[in-house]
């Protein structure tokens, strides 16, 4: 715009705001950010919690006559110290993105054509409940789906899946760390559990990428303890953020972690590091590890992970002279081969023979207000309360997934979260029966599902498919009915847990009035409800009534929650086997002495676990008595064949998973993936850092741009998944990079039900 | 008390390229669309594989003591404030680009919404003003930025330049710029 004024001219205007709102009115994409409309003088700053990824950081936003400005976070919430990451800042960018749905959608053309009828909510909702209605006395209430990221809203679609008389609720945990959530399960009962990065003295990842796939608390622990000497290792077999920051990276051969695990514990057996008083007292089966580990020397894992022996050595001596504050990771999102159950198993194994459990610098169980009035033995910390329901509907039929299902392969599953790709299996083969209908919210299965060509093909046979969202997402692409969420900036909610070594209570506020025609989803999902003559099952008005309710009338505590943004009852992180932090605990409940051991510990609760023995299983008798895998050994997969490229995905520190990728601020950043492959692999295939090649999997082709790095195994490639999006509702997004999912198998991890995220392509250049 | 004298110290190895500083900076100074004030740049990796390093940059102006942007300045909108910030007068700007072309930094550029020349001023009116922190400062969740008054040895910039070994970028050049990195000493092998 600059050249069109000359000096003379511009000097003539009065200033820089003159100038602004000539340039503004002929620059439309520049107004992608928020508060153009001029400086305010009415500013407040509103506490809420972020929904740019699932981390929930608390956060602050500044408000200027009524536009939101800038999102720092919560200054008072001790883990993130008031900072935010560029997805939770670029929030704003979102709320005000042009391209958001603005009203409820029908679709009037075929499935997935892009032919929209804008409606009133009315219309919409009228559609919806004569179509569930439909469902219902045609197929059986279990024929519809419903399915969430997972969350505080789980519980409205949770309440409305079974009032109506649905099993079949998922959230996306089975796309991303449930052998994680499983494994924890299976060994403490439990999977309310963290680990206490920011005292780690010794922390190995074996693809955990803290500082890509960006939780902040977590961003910052782990770079406090290594600012505080820790040493950090990263096993992966690209060179990503975490392991240039790491003190020692090592390239592992895709698929062979568990060696890797066994062998350290191995080690950890075989010279006696292991804590001994530990794993007498407190875990059952350490004589089936050690029978287990016996031929896992360093040796032979070498052999397998490409990684030295003596290097293997070394790390299993160094994590043990750093015991008990030393971790190997569980992992999230790094799901490698179908025996990712085994994988996270021997993780936390190796990790409790080091001691590294209910200590500063370990793994921890989640203190919330019911285990916190458990050890003081009356109600010292307010529970979060669900609101009373009439009693549901009794279900006739199991869950589609199994999941707590006894007898089935999901059945260490939680039913709460479930098996999520089992739905386009249920709609395409009708086993265990059919699926014809599918509520989605929150959540984008064409692309955070594995086997993209298989999802699409099962959508369109759906009689019924509901996507709420901000975006015409590639799910909503081939919906029927679209209902416009209110973002995470324009609605009010109850609380969220947000407890770790202290129970802690989040709160969602609004911070500005809606952009768009749009609602909340447990506003929707109570009018769906109420439509299908349900709305006894939502007995509140509003989200004012329901944090009532669910801090039991308590008014100051709820005053509390909307000044700061969240409410913690002035507890220190307890840790129930460091006498120092039991004793500040007994100084605010002396009423707990009687549960403090004559070592000054509280170690009562890892007696009373949910496991079979009540103790901590590092042999699972469930596991083993259901799938012969009480302990856990290495069975060698074959992940591709010889002229295939072994294929990994990872997160990026500027998108989130399925979600953000058409936001103009993250688009911006990055608004593509691509390809990398080792020089090696360059040479091989004659291509340069920018070339177009095709990757094909049995699953579906993809384009791809190349770039070379040395950073990635020459037998791996690898990209950061969530691009190459489908729905041209997304503008920028659409067609932008490799849409990493296309290229995955369907498959199930056994026992856990988990997407198995590394593939086997071939390259062709185009 | 002695007047102030504003610098910032990027310590490279706690940055981990996430780009919050940048989208706070968007945010914070409305900067429109394809331009900005503040990016951070990812080079690597470098090295042998498996011994590989990834360096960090931060792109944005340097505060120079002795600007080149300003002399160069025709019409004087070009300044060093008395704390030591660079800034750009708005209402004296022609967009001759002048200053853009003696910036070693590559650290400014025409404002297609105001046709004005802009960069960072380290928030000085917006935030350093009201006592706050600029915002990337403000943002970083690793605490990779440290701001304060050079002026000042009690500052936490001073006490953090002290114990550290520090650079000034393209220091031979004469600038003096009050914005220093700790370089990158992470990566680069398996012990």
């Amino acid at each position: 715009m600059s050249r069109s004024f000359s000096r003379r001219t511009f000097l003539k205007l009065s200033g820089a705001t003159t100038a602004a709102l000539a340039a503004a009115s002929s620059v439309p994409k520049m107004l992608s950010w928020a508060s153009e409309s001029g400086k305010g003088d009415t500013i407040k700053l509103v506490r809420s919690y972020c929904e740019m990824c699932t981390s929930r950081c608390p956060i602050q936003a500044k408000v200027e006559n009524g536009k939101v400005s800038f999102i720092s976070g919560n200054p008072d919430w001790a883990s993130t110290g008031g900072t935010v990451c560029a997805r939770g800042g670029a929030a704003i960018s979102q709320t005000y993105d042009p391209q958001r749905i603005k009203t409820p959608l029908i679709r009037v053309g075929e499935r997935g054509e892009g032919k929209w009828k804008e409606v009133t909510w009315e219309e919409a909702y009228d559609y919806i409940a004569d179509k569930m209605s439909e469902i219902k006395v045609n197929y059986g209430p279990e024929s519809m789906a419903f399915a969430c990221r997972g969350g505080p809203h789980k519980a409205y679609m949770d309440t409305l899946a079974k009032a109506y008389g649905s099993p079949n609720t998922f959230t996306h945990e089975s796309t991303c760390p449930i052998a994680r959530s499983v494994a924890q399960e299976a060994t403490f009962g439990t999977t309310a559990m963290a680990i206490d990065y920011g005292n780690v003295k010794y922390l190995l990842t074996l693809g955990r990428n803290y500082f890509e796939g960006i939780n902040v608390a977590h961003v910052r622990g782990v770079m406090s303890a290594m600012s505080k000497g820790g040493k950090l290792v990263s096993v992966d077999p690209r060179f990503s953020i975490t392991s240039a920051k790491a003190h020692e990276w090592y390239p592992i051969k895709p698929g062979t972690d568990i060696a890797l695990v066994l062998a350290i514990t191995h080690v950890l057996i075989r010279d006696n590091l292991y804590d001994k008083e530990f794993v007498d007292k407190y875990t059952e089966g350490i004589d089936a590890i050690k029978d287990s580990v016996v031929a896992a020397t360093p040796a032979w894992a070498e052999s397998e992970t490409g990684i030295p022996a003596n290097d293997i050595e070394r790390i299993a001596r160094e994590l043990a002279a750093a015991k008990p504050r030393a971790v190997i990771d569980w992992g999230w999102r790094t799901t490698f081969t179908s025996e990712e159950f085994e994988l996270r198993r021997a993780i936390m194994i190796a990790t409790l023979l080091l001691g590294s459990f209910e200590v500063p610098g370990g793994m921890f169980l989640t203190k919330t207000a019911p285990f916190i009035n458990g050890i003081v033995g009356r109600d010292v910390i307010q529970n979060i309360m669900a609101p009373k329901t009439p009693p549901f509907p009794k279900i006739s039929k199991p869950r589609i997934d199994g999941a707590q299902v006894k007898g089935q392969l999901n059945f260490m599953v939680s039913s709460a979260d479930g098996v999520v790709q089992v739905i386009p299996e249920a709609i395409l083969t009708e086993k265990p029966y059919p699926i014809k209908g599918w509520f989605v919210l929150r959540n984008n299965p064409v692309i955070s599902q594995s086997n993209t060509n298989r999802v699409i093909e099962s959508l369109k046979k759906l009689d019924l498919l509901v996507v709420c969202d901000l975006y015409l997402s590639d799910t909503a692409w081939f919906a029927d009915v679209v209902l416009p969420e209110s973002s995470s900036l324009e609605r009010e909610e109850g609380f969220n847990n947000a407890s770790g070594a202290a129970p802690t209570y989040t709160l969602r506020q609004q911070v500005i009035e809606p952009v768009c025609n749009s609602k909340p989803h447990w506003q929707i999902f109570k009018d769906i409800g109420e439509r299908l003559g349900l709305g006894a099952y939502f007995p509140w008005k509003d989200m004012d009534d329901m944090r009532r309710l669910q801090l039991g009338g308590n008014l100051d505590l709820v005053m509390t929650a909307k000044e700061k943004g969240f409410i913690n009852f002035g507890m220190k992180p307890l840790f129930l086997r460091d006498k120092n932090s039991v004793a500040e605990f007994i100084k605010k409940y002396p009423e707990a002495q009687s549960k403090v051991n004559e070592q000054g510990i509280i170690d009562g609760p890892l007696f009373k676990l949910k496991t079979h023995s009540k103790k901590i299983e590092l042999l699972s008798h469930e596991a083993e008595e259901l799938f012969g895998r009480g302990v856990p050994v290495y069975r060698p997969i074959k992940l591709k064949e010889d002229n295939q490229y072994y294929f990994i995905q990872g997160k990026v520190a500027i998108h989130t998973n399925a979600h953000t990728h058409n936001v103009p601020w993250l688009h911006e950043l990055m608004p593509l993936n691509r390809v990398w492959l080792n020089p090696s692999t360059a040479t091989q295939f004659n291509v340069v850092a920018g070339d177009k090649i095709e990757i094909t999997s049995s699953y579906g082709k993809q384009p791809a741009t190349v770039l070379i790095s040395k950073g990635i195994r020459p037998d791996t490639v690898f990209t950061y998944f969530g691009f190459g999006r489908l729905s041209p509702g997304l503008k920028r997004a659409y067609k932008k990079g490799t849409n990493s999912n296309m290229m995955l198998s369907s498959e199930m991890g056994p026992v856990c039900g988990t997407s198995i995220h590394t593939g086997a392509i071939e390259i062709r250049k185009v | 008390m002695a007047e102030k004298r504003y610098g910032m110290l990027y310590d490279s190895n706690r940055c981990i390229g996430c780009q919050s500083c940048s989208v706070a900076c968007r945010a914070e100074n409305k900067v429109p669309d394809d331009v900005s004030r503040l990016q951070v740049w990812i080079d690597g990796p470098k090295g042998d594989y498996p011994n590989l390093t990834m360096d960090f940059h931060r792109q944005s102006c340097v505060m120079c003591d002795h600007a080149p942007c300003v002399p160069v300045c025709p019409t004087g909108a070009s300044y060093t404030n008395k704390e030591g910030v660079n800034m750009v007068d708005a209402a004296k700007c022609v967009g001759c680009k002048y200053c853009i072309t003696a910036c070693p930094y590559q650290a400014r550029f025409i404002n297609p919404m105001t046709g004005t020349v802009d960069k960072c001023t380290f928030c000085y009116e917006n935030r350093i003003q009201k006592g706050q922190k600029p915002a990337c400062v403000s943002t970083c969740p690793t605490g990779a930025l440290i701001f304060g008054d050079l002026n000042d040895p009690k500052s936490d910039i001073r006490i953090a330049a002290n114990k550290q070994y520090v650079v000034r970028p393209r220091e031979y050049l004469g600038t003096q710029p009050k914005f220093t990195t700790i370089p990158n000493w992470r990566g680069g092998g398996q012990v």
